[in-house]
This record gives C-alpha cells, structure tokens and sequence, in this order.
C-alpha cells in the first residue's frame, strides 16, 4: 500500500473458505528480530488463512521490502503503518473482527495501535515484552555484547544514552534506531487500551511444559482483566526465534495461537 | 539443579543448542567459540539470566571474561545468589 516514501510492503493471506473469521494485522518484532522470526511469522499466517482467518503481514517504515531506511524509522511513523493497515483491512468487503498480532516490539506497537483506533479490536500478543524501555534496553545491550571481549559495558552504555538524549542516532549489530524511534520504544508500555475492552490473548514462550506465564507479567495481565478485557494467557515451550542464530520454529506456538483464536472468535 | 545445571538448561534453551549442553563441562568455552553466542545470543542469555536467576544485571557488570566459559558464567551466577 501507498507509494514513495510511503510505500509499504505487505503480504495479504486471503482465508481459506472464503468470509472470513476475522482480519489479522501481523506487525513484526525490532530489527534483526523481524529477520530471525520471518519463518514462524508466514508459518502461523499461513495457519490462521487456512483455519479461515485474513492475515495482513506489513512492512513497517525502513523494515524489509517496503520504502525507507531503517535509520529514518520512528515509533510514531510505525504507529501510523499500523494505523494505515488496519484501515485497509476495516475496508474489505463484510464485517469480522480485527485482531492485532505483534511479537515482541510488534506487540507494544500493536497495543499502541489499538489505544488510537476508533474501534475496538481484539489483540494477540506474542512474547510481550516488560516494557518498550526493556525493548531498547535489550537493543542497546547488543552494541555492549558486540565489544564485550574488549573492556567495560558500563561507560559504553552511557555514551550510547547520552548520544540518544543529545540527538544522536546510535547503531548496533548493523541497525541504526533513530532518537525518535529510540523515545518513542521507550514511552511505550502495555497500559491496557480502555474503555473499549476486547479479547486478549497473551502467547509466552519458554520452559519445557505449558505453563502459566512469568511471574513479572501478572500485573500487566491483571490490569488488563481488571479493565474488562477477556484474557487468555499461557506459556508454551519452545526457543525465543526471534534472537536465535539459526532458524528455529516453535510449533506449540503455532498450535496454541490457532486454538486461542479459534476459541475466543467461536465463543 | 545446581546452578551449573540450571545454566546450563538455560543457555541449551535460549541458545537452541537441542541438548547438546549436556556434554558441556566447566570448562567449555563459550563467548567466542560457540557460534549460537552472537550478540543476539548474549543479549538473549543476559535478559534468561536475569530473569530465570531473579537477578538485575547493572551495566558495569557485563564483562567477557563472565562469558568466557561454562565455568565463569556458573560462578557468577552463583556469587550473585549469594549475594
């Protein structure tokens, strides 16, 4: 969708049947984690068309194939990517409802997403991080792992927040995050979107048995249930894809989204 | 577990390693010889660290030499437990 500098990339998965359970707007993880999550992300696209839901996976601004450098990026301008494909999807022909889908970073933007719709929509979280500050922790802490053989982190990480407050881009392991982006990932927080309430189903991934999720999560989940939100949470074994060197699937992941969706779209 | 044991489950884990932690030693080398510990795979194992442990890992504290081998990495662990 759009053209020029606005010119978005994106992969539509029509649902198997034809209408459509619902319409889901994939929105990817930072950086290299967009890279490293691909194959898990078209694997469980491809399983939400065929169980008969529409998947819209986007590029956001400066990711993959669609306009821009990554360098350019900002928290808001991807809010408004996000904003844009839910647009599109609210326009095809007969109603269903929209989930928003987001791993890791994808998950807070899409949370952010659904605090600025006008509708109210379901939301699909998968790994949700503490915090968009513990997203940019993490990205920063790769520029501290890439020199860790030689000297100290603890100065190192102070230049790199000092730059960002003076506003200065800072790069790490090839990917440069903007100030904008870098304020903006960390403002971000998965404050419940009220007073319109959906669906919520928040999808972990660790250990080697289902569980229920972190105890650091709790809280979050709570607040989200307190604010009217039905919520369906766990914790399913599998490796963190997004982060690990060779690509790896997580098929509980993939088997519990299906069933999490299939479960609270025929309730 | 010991802690060496929980390390151990955590890097197999966080790392992908499919198991093959159970021929590690204390002194297999890690940070540099195993090709899984990337920077994404530091990052990875700092954040399973801290969270598997309950620990806060300040940024002063993440040196190489910690990652240097099984051994170094498990005695961390340990001296923060302590702690």
């Amino acid at each position: 969708m759009g053209w020029g500098e606005g010119r978005r990339f994106c992969l539509h998965h029509r649902a198997a049947g034809g209408r459509p359970r619902a319409r889901v707007l994939y929105l990817h993880p930072l950086a290299e984690e967009m890279n490293r999550s691909r194959r898990m992300a078209a694997l469980q696209a491809r399983a939400l068309a065929g169980a008969g839901f529409e998947v819209l996976q986007i590029d956001l601004h400066g990711c993959g194939d669609s306009a821009g450098d990554f360098a350019d990026a900002s928290w808001q301008g991807w809010t408004a990517d996000a904003l844009q494909a839910c647009e599109w999807l609210r326009a095809q022909p007969g109603a269903a409802p929209l989930w928003l889908w987001g791993l890791r970073a994808g998950a807070l933007l899409a949370v952010e997403a659904a605090h600025a719709l006008p509708v109210s929509c379901n939301l699909l979280l998968w790994q949700p991080p503490a915090s968009g500050a513990a997203v940019l922790q993490q990205f920063l802490r790769l520029r501290l792992a890439e020199g860790l053989a030689q000297g100290q982190a603890g100065a190192l990480m102070k230049t790199l927040r000092a730059q960002l407050d003076a506003g200065q881009a800072v790069e790490a392991a090839g990917y440069t995050v903007s100030p904008a982006l870098a304020h903006g990932l960390q403002a971000a927080t998965l404050v419940p979107v009220l007073p319109r309430a959906g669906r919520l189903a928040w999808l972990e991934l660790g250990g080697s048995e289902p569980a229920a999720p972190s105890p650091a999560a709790q809280p979050l989940i709570d607040a989200w249930s307190r604010g009217g939100w039905q919520v369906h949470a766990q914790r399913v074994p599998g490796p963190p894809f997004w982060a690990t060197a060779e690509t790896e699937t997580a098929p509980a992941l993939l088997q519990a989204t299906l069933q999490a969706l299939h479960d609270e779209v025929m309730a | 577990m010991d802690t060496q044991q929980e390390v151990l489950a955590l890097l197999d884990e966080l790392l992908g390693l499919g198991g093959r932690t159970a021929e590690f030693t204390r002194d297999t080398p890690l940070l540099g010889a195993l090709p899984e510990l990337d920077s994404m795979g530091v990052v990875a194992l700092l954040g399973g660290l801290e969270e598997r442990f309950g620990l806060v890992l300040a940024d002063d504290e993440i040196e190489g030499a910690t990652f240097a081998t099984v051994g170094t990495l498990t005695d961390f662990v340990a001296a923060r437990l302590a702690a």
